[in-house]
C-alpha cells in the first residue's frame, strides 16, 4: 500500500497530482515517522520559554518526550524523558525550574544537564559494577537558530544551518524585526485535530487561495478584504531541495493598509536599522500577511489584523506552530504567541488579541480550517478516497520572478502550488531514501 | 435566595447556548464583560498550571459580539452546520460581592459533531460574577478554567 501510494506520487507530483491516500494511512506514517521526522530537524522551543538556569519546558517529536532544559552554564539540552534504569519518564510535568530530576520509581537523580548523580544506595546496590559516567539520559542534537530551538534525532542530519538554508532569509524578517528579539508569551495553547500533518503544512505553505471560500465569513464582516483575489497579491516563494516555503502577502492595488503589517513606527524604525539588509527592509516595508512552513512541521503566520471588529486601525499579530503527528490523519497543534520584547506594552496586550481572536484553537479564522482539514482527512482513509487524485497544478504556467530580491525561487502572485509541489518533492526524496 | 438566582441565571443561560440563542445570549452580558479560558499547563504540585498569560480565549463583548455576527454569516463552517451542544452546570456556590454574585459552578460541555460515532467533552469549573441590573442578573465576567491541558476538540467554536 505505501509503495502503491508513494509511486503514485512520484508520478503524479510533476504535473500536479497527489494521491489522497497519503494522508490517512498507518503503514505511510510510520515510514514517515523514520524516514521524515527521525530525520529532521524539528522545531522543539523559542529560547525565551527557558530564559533562566533550571526552566525546562517539555516537548515532544511524534511520540518521544523530551525535557528541554537550560543548565546552570545557560546550555540547552533536549533530554529524553526515560530514565535509564527501567524507563520511567523523570519527569511527569510540562514545564517549571529544577536543578535536577530524580525517578520515582527508584530514585535514579539526573542533574538538569543529563548527568546521572545519584543511585540510592549504589554501593549496597551494585558493589562497584556501576559507572555512572556512562548513564547519563540520552540527548538528542539540539541547535538554535536567532533563538528558534530545533532538535533533531539524528546523528547524521546535516547542520541545522545547512537544514534551513535560504529560509533564514525569511526568517529574518521576524527574528531580526528588533535588536531586541522575539519572547513568547504565555505557555502554548495545545489541541488534537484528526488531521494529517501535511495537509496543515501544505496550506501555511503556499495555500493563500483558501482564504476566500474558507475565511469568507470574515470578509462579510469586513475582517478581511472583499477584493477576490486580495490574497494573492504578493509573492509565494519556495527553497528548492529543502521543501521550505513562504508567502508575503501585500495589498490589493485599492486598499489603503499600512506598510510594514501595520506595525507602530517606532518598530519600523527599529527594523530598518536592525534587518542584515536594505533588501529585506523594503521587502518587510511592502508586507501584510506573511507566513509559511519550515519542512517538515513548523509554520508561522503574521497577518495585519483588528483585535475586534470595531477597532479604528490595525494590530499585527505573530503565532508559531508545530504539528506533531499523533498518528496516521491526527496531530497535536502548538500555537505560539510572539510578540518584540521590546514592543509597546500596549502594543503587546493589542496584539495578543488579534491572535486570540482570529488565529488558534478559538480563532475566528482558523476554526474553518480546521473543520476542513479534519474532513479532508477522514475522506483521505477511506476505499475508494484514498485512491483519488487530488490537485496541486496551479501555477505551473507562472514564471519565476527574476527580479525578486530574496533567495529562493519566487513567483509573483501568491495562488500558485509552486510552493506545495516542493514541500512534496521534499517529502518523496526523504519518503523515497531508505 | 442568592443560590436560587444563579441557578436560575446559569440554567437560563445554558438553554440559550444549548438552543443557539445568541443573540439573547448576548444580551446577558454586561458591556464591560471579561470572558476567558485561561491555558493550563500540568505543573509540580504547588505550582499553578492556571496560566495568567495566555489563553484560549479572551474576549470582551466586541469580540464576543463578532463571534455570533460570524455565525450568521453562513460562512462559518466550524458551525454550519452546527455541533450539538449541551452545557450541564452543576454545584453552583454564589457568594455575595458587594452588589454583585460572585459564582463558582461546575461546567461538563457535550459536543457532537456530524455523523461520527464519537463525542468531545470539556469540563471545567466556570467562575462567574453576575451583576444585578434593572432586566435581572447579567454575566460581568466568566473566567473557565478547563481541566484538559490539551483540548480534546478539534476548535472551540463553540461558547463555554
Amino acid at each position: 500500500m505505501t509503495t502503491a501510494l508513494l509511486d503514485a506520487a512520484a508520478a503524479g507530483l510533476e504535473r500536479g497530482e497527489l494521491p489522497a491516500g497519503i494522508f490517512n494511512d498507518r503503514e505511510l506514517f510510520e515510514l514517515e515517522h523514520e524516514r521524515i521526522f527521525a530525520r529532521s530537524w524539528v522545531y522543539l522551543a523559542h529560547e525565551s520559554e527557558i530564559p533562566a538556569p533550571g526552566d525546562y519546558v517539555v516537548r515532544r517529536i511524534v511520540d518521544d518526550p523530551f525535557v528541554v532544559t537550560r543548565d546552570e552554564h545557560g546550555e540547552v539540552r533536549a533530554l529524553l524523558n526515560h530514565c535509564r534504569h527501567k524507563g520511567m519518564q523523570i519527569c511527569r510535568a510540562e514545564a517549571g525550574n529544577a536543578s535536577h530530576f530524580r525517578c520515582p520509581y527508584h530514585g535514579w537523580t539526573y542533574r538538569n544537564d543529563g548527568a546521572l548523580i545519584g543511585v540510592p544506595v549504589q554501593k549496597a546496590a551494585y558493589g562497584d559494577a556501576l559507572d555512572k559516567s556512562e548513564l547519563g539520559l540520552h540527548a538528542i542534537r539540539v541547535d538554535s537558530h536567532d533563538g528558534l530551538l530545533f532538535g533533531t534525532l539524528s546523528p547524521d542530519a546535516p547542520p541545522l544551518a545547512e537544514w534551513l538554508g535560504d529560509v533564514r532569509w525569511y526568517l529574518d524578517l521576524w527574528t531580526k524585526r528588533s535588536p531586541a528579539g522575539l519572547e513568547v508569551v504565555g505557555p502554548p495553547q495545545r489541541w488534537v485535530v484528526d488531521a494529517d500533518w501535511k495537509i496543515v503544512g501544505e496550506n501555511f505553505t503556499g495555500d493563500s487561495y483558501h482564504t476566500l471560500m474558507t475565511h469568507r465569513s470574515m470578509v462579510e464582516l469586513g475582517q478581511a478584504p472583499s477584493d477576490p483575489k486580495y490574497a494573492m497579491y504578493g509573492e509565494q516563494v519556495h527553497i528548492p531541495g529543502r521543501g521550505h516555503g513562504m508567502m508575503l502577502i501585500g495589498a490589493p492595488p485599492d486598499a489603503a493598509l499600512p506598510p510594514f503589517w501595520g506595525y507602530p513606527d517606532e518598530m519600523r524604525e527599529r527594523a530598518r536599522a536592525s534587518y542584515p539588509s536594505e533588501e529585506q527592509f523594503r521587502v518587510a516595508d511592502r508586507t501584510r500577511i506573511m507566513l509559511g512552513t519550515v519542512f517538515p512541521n513548523f509554520s508561522a503566520h503574521n497577518p495585519i489584523r483588528r483585535p475586534h471588529h470595531r477597532y479604528e486601525g490595525y494590530v499585527p499579530m505573530l503565532t508559531f506552530r508545530v504539528w506533531n503527528p499523533l498518528g496516521p490523519g491526527r496531530i497535536e497543534v502548538l500555537s505560539w504567541f510572539l510578540v518584540e520584547r521590546d514592543a509597546p506594552e500596549e502594543f503587546k496586550q493589542l496584539s495578543a488579541w488579534s491572535y486570540l481572536r482570529s488565529f488558534g484553537v478559538s480563532g475566528t479564522f482558523e476554526q474553518d480550517d480546521t473543520e476542513i482539514w479534519t474532513l479532508i482527512t477522514r475522506g483521505a482513509g477511506t476505499l475508494l478516497g484514498r485512491a483519488q487524485a487530488l490537485n496541486y497544478s496551479m501555477g505551473t504556467e507562472l514564471e519565476v520572478d527574476e527580479a525578486w530580491p530574496g533567495p529562493g525561487v519566487a513567483q509573483a502572485a501568491t495562488f500558485s502550488d509552486a510552493s506545495l509541489r516542493n514541500f512534496y518533492a521534499r517529502w518523496l526524496e526523504l519518503m523515497c531514501t531508505p | 435566595m442568592h443560590a436560587v438566582a444563579a441557578e436560575e441565571f446559569l440554567y437560563h443561560e445554558a438553554e440559550l447556548l444549548d438552543d443557539g440563542r445568541f443573540r439573547e445570549w448576548l444580551d446577558l452580558l454586561t458591556d464591560d464583560v471579561r470572558y476567558r479560558v485561561p491555558v493550563r499547563v500540568t505543573r509540580e504540585r504547588g505550582e499553578s498550571g492556571v496560566s495568567a498569560e495566555m489563553f484560549h480565549l479572551d474576549e470582551d463583548r466586541d469580540s464576543l459580539a463578532l463571534r455570533v455576527d460570524r455565525l450568521e454569516t453562513g460562512f462559518a463552517w466550524a458551525e454550519d452546520p452546527p455541533s450539538r451542544v449541551r452545557h450541564f452546570v452543576t454545584n453552583v456556590r454564589p457568594r455575595p460581592q458587594g452588589d454583585e454574585l460572585a459564582v463558582r459552578s461546575n461546567l461538563l460541555v457535550y459536543r457532537a459533531r456530524w455523523d461520527r460515532g464519537e463525542h468531545d467533552l470539556l469540563s471545567g469549573e466556570r467562575h462567574d460574577v453576575l451583576r444585578p441590573g434593572p432586566d435581572g442578573l447579567r454575566l460581568a465576567a466568566r473566567t473557565v478554567v478547563l481541566e484538559a491541558t490539551t483540548l480534546p476538540t478539534l476548535n472551540l467554536a463553540i461558547f463555554l
